[in-house]
């Protein structure tokens, strides 16, 4: 078995860390030297920023590249001809967008590790589903996005979908009742983004005195427009449990860049990755490993990545990791905080963006 | 639209009665260097100087060194040199200034230059002004109108295009643009005076070259010295003036003489308290893999987080670059020469050191034709000077009326 089934043979949060350290360093390092061998401008990174290809000690001492690399330049390590999929970020008006590049057998294990993250708090059967937003988000291709794409990805895991907004993004009270009314006594599923969650579903439909106790609702996008409303993580769980009965609530944190990769809200509030997956916090300024409970900026490590150089990205976020191996048998491994973006650079020079000047 | 003019408080005034008030200063203009003019400029510096905020930026004590009225009295006296008796020196009129939108001090120094010459002045600030330049364009507008000199230098806000400041140009006998490219595109689409000057400042990059053999010869506290005066070159602006080095040639083997530089550079960061925001390093991080991955890099070195050296055998690539906060290139050349092939015309500065005026002077000769406007020792990058991008803009700013007996 190679490492990656020998992960994904096993609960997909549940080795412990310093196994999964002693586990996938080989795997990594296999990956590094893969992607070295295939992939020009990232032998040049490694031969000139790293001291050239070796095998890491340990996991935090991979080369890891910029998330927005993928931003500026297509980085593949297979042929062009290979490429099947090619994704792209969200992102506002005007700015770059991610682009990755998967093949076929990326592709496939991509698909494979979302499953096995979903059917770990969904169970084994495909569940009723009630997507929180709109058809027309992948319906009118004016609209498609990775928003999206986001919606598609995960309705392929629910059957029956029903829609609780509607084009104009209003609640559609009645495709809701309708959706509970057939399936709102067993257990169902419910999709959204997180802001999407709690400004269409929660602020709409609180006095709605809809009983969504029997659903496990996914969410992930997020937390930035949320945090101008000062609501965090518990806020939001409250607020769902007390309007709605609605107890089983999994954020997560993934990004494009590592397709695949979900790091899970486990129970105590905390986001797992997966067994093929690990994260490090570095320290800002040294850019040395942060202990525990120190926060700095999030580096995500995947196996999945073999199209592409991915498999160890610095991100743009700040996060830290608040307890290793303690989310109980199912969820092992570092339990990660986000806290949000690391601050924009203002680098602002003699030329003027004619653009970014509001008249 | 709306114009709002620091009076110094902000007032706003609908477009007859700015129109009346530009309008009025046609035929205001005053002989250059009038003393009223070097008296204003000396209370700006007066203001500057008993301000504590001015104190804690290095920018703002050397725009009030270069304001203080016996530095100005110098300068006039060197310009009047030039009133040789053949012409009678003449303001051009109305200018109209048009600053980048990160409004570091340049501006102001185009506009005290524009005083001098007894121009009367529209400087339109940016719409979203940062703390300090609030700050700042608040205290020169105020020290005008302390002198009584308020209608004849509007420091104001309005839109950057339309219909206002259409009809504003109009009447304007000159027009600095400051901002880049797109920028000097985008302004110059509309008319001035037929008989008017638009000056634009296009994007610019700059470079620094050292002698090896000379900062070998160098010792510590000349060798400490040079990289305090780099440290003010590279970080005033955060590496993002037009003036600001981004490339470091070092002229013969360099060897240990680099690192030597860097690590001394980098106790000046330390020592200067010059922090690196984390977004700013992750930015540069993401360069540094850009231009390695590109090819334009051949190895980088992280001194420190503020400070990033990436070798590279490809200098005019790497001068185009865009980043900024410490990313600095270095590559090594036999001769002083060598470096006139990858000046191009968007080279604006080149700081140097260790060269004796036989070299420099041969550099120059290289260049002409190419681009490049000044060679500066290391530590004047950033220092205005009167004639700038090569435009002499006290002569620009002014007419001769000729007179012949």
């Amino acid at each position: 078995m190679t490492i990656l089934e020998q992960c994904f043979a096993r609960p997909p949060y549940s080795i412990p860390a310093a196994e999964r350290e002693a586990l996938l360093l080989g795997a990594f390092n296999e990956l590094t030297a893969h992607h070295h061998a295939h992939c020009a401008p990232y032998a040049r990174i490694v031969d000139g920023y790293w001291g050239g290809l070796r095998a890491a000690d340990s996991l935090a001492d991979l080369p890891y590249l910029p998330v927005s690399l993928f931003k500026m330049r297509r980085m593949l390590s297979v042929s062009d001809d290979d490429i099947r999929v090619t994704l792209t970020s969200s992102g506002t008006t005007g700015q770059a967008v991610s682009q990755i590049l998967v093949d076929r057998e990326s592709s496939m294990l991509q698909q494979k590790a979302l499953a096995n993250s979903l059917m770990h708090v969904l169970g084994p059967k495909r569940l009723p589903m009630l997507v929180i937003d709109t058809d027309a988000v992948f319906k009118d291709p004016r609209m498609m996005s990775a928003r999206g794409a986001g919606v598609l990805g995960q309705m392929r895991f629910g059957r029956d979908h029903a829609f609780a907004l509607t084009p104009d993004l209003r609640p559609d009270i009645d495709a809701v009742r309708d959706f509970l009314a057939k399936h709102g006594d067993a257990p169902f599923f419910m999709f959204g983004f997180t802001f999407m969650v709690w400004a269409n579903l929660y602020e709409q439909f609180r006095d709605a005195g809809l009983d969504l106790s029997n659903g496990v609702l996914i969410h992930s996008g997020g937390w930035k427009k949320l945090v101008e409303k000062a609501v965090d993580n518990q806020v939001f769980r409250a607020a769902l449990k007390d309007s709605f009965g609605l107890i089983r609530v999994h954020n997560f944190y993934g990004m494009v860049e590592q397709i695949g990769s979900i790091f899970m809200e486990g129970p105590d509030g905390l986001l797992y990755p997966p067994n093929f997956s690990d994260v490090i916090i570095r320290n800002p300024v040294t850019w040395e490993l942060a202990p525990v409970g120190e926060p700095g900026v999030v580096q995500v490590l995947s196996l999945l990545p073999r199209s592409y150089p991915g498999h160890s990205l610095l991100t743009e976020d700040m996060g830290v990791i608040e307890a290793v191996d303690a989310g109980g048998d199912e969820w092992m491994g570092k339990g990660l905080r986000i806290l949000g973006r690391v601050a924009k650079a203002e680098l602002r020079g003699c030329s003027d963006v004619i653009a970014a000047e509001a008249a | 639209m709306t114009f709002t003019l620091w009076n110094p408080a902000p007032v706003v005034l609908d477009d007859t009665e700015v129109l009346r008030r530009v309008e009025a200063l046609t035929y205001a203009g005053r002989a250059p260097l009038a003393k009223s003019s070097l008296d204003l400029l000396g209370a700006i510096s007066k203001a500057l100087f008993s301000s504590p905020q001015a104190r804690v930026q290095p920018q703002y004590v050397a725009l009030a060194y270069w304001l203080r009225p016996a530095a100005l009295e110098r300068l006039a006296g060197e310009l009047r040199t030039r009133f040789d008796g053949s012409f009678v020196p003449a303001p051009r009129g109305l200018a109209l200034h048009l600053p980048p939108t990160n409004v570091d001090t340049i501006f102001v120094y185009s506009w005290a230059v524009s005083v001098l010459a007894g121009n009367c002045n529209i400087i339109r600030l940016p719409s979203q002004l940062d703390e300090g330049t609030a700050w700042l364009a608040g205290l020169i507008a105020t020290t005008i109108a302390e002198a009584g000199e308020g209608d004849r230098h509007l420091f104001c806000q309005m839109p950057q295009d339309g219909p206002l400041i259409e009809a504003i140009s109009r009447h304007c006998d000159l027009r600095m643009i400051w901002g880049g490219d797109a920028k000097v595109d985008s302004v110059s689409r509309t008319p001035i005076r037929p008989d008017g000057l638009s000056i634009g400042f296009p994007d610019r990059k700059s470079l620094a070259v050292i002698c090896a053999a000379s900062y070998r010869a160098a010792d510590e506290t000349e060798r400490d010295a040079l990289a305090a005066r780099f440290f003010n070159d590279i970080y005033w602006f955060n590496q993002m003036g037009c003036g600001s080095p981004r490339m470091l040639y070092w002229v013969g083997e360099s060897g240990d003489l680099a690192i030597d530089l860097y690590d001394r550079l980098d106790a000046q960061v330390t020592g200067k308290g010059h922090l690196t925001e984390t977004g700013v390093a992750i930015g540069k991080f993401a360069a540094v893999n850009d231009l390695l991955a590109e090819g334009i890099g051949a190895s980088a070195t992280r001194v420190s987080n503020a400070l990033h050296v990436l070798k590279s055998d490809r200098p005019a690539a790497m001068l185009s670059q865009t980043h900024g906060g410490g990313l600095l290139g270095q590559t090594v050349v036999g001769s002083i020469i060598d470096i006139a092939a990858d000046v191009g015309r968007k080279v604006q500065t080149i700081g140097h050191f260790g060269f004796d005026r036989g070299d420099l002077e041969a550099l120059g000769q290289a260049i002409a034709g190419r681009g490049g406007y000044r060679i500066v020792p290391i530590g004047q990058a950033l220092q205005f000077d009167i004639l700038w991008d090569g435009v002499d803009l006290f002569d620009q700013m002014t007419r001769r009326i000729a007179i012949r007996l």
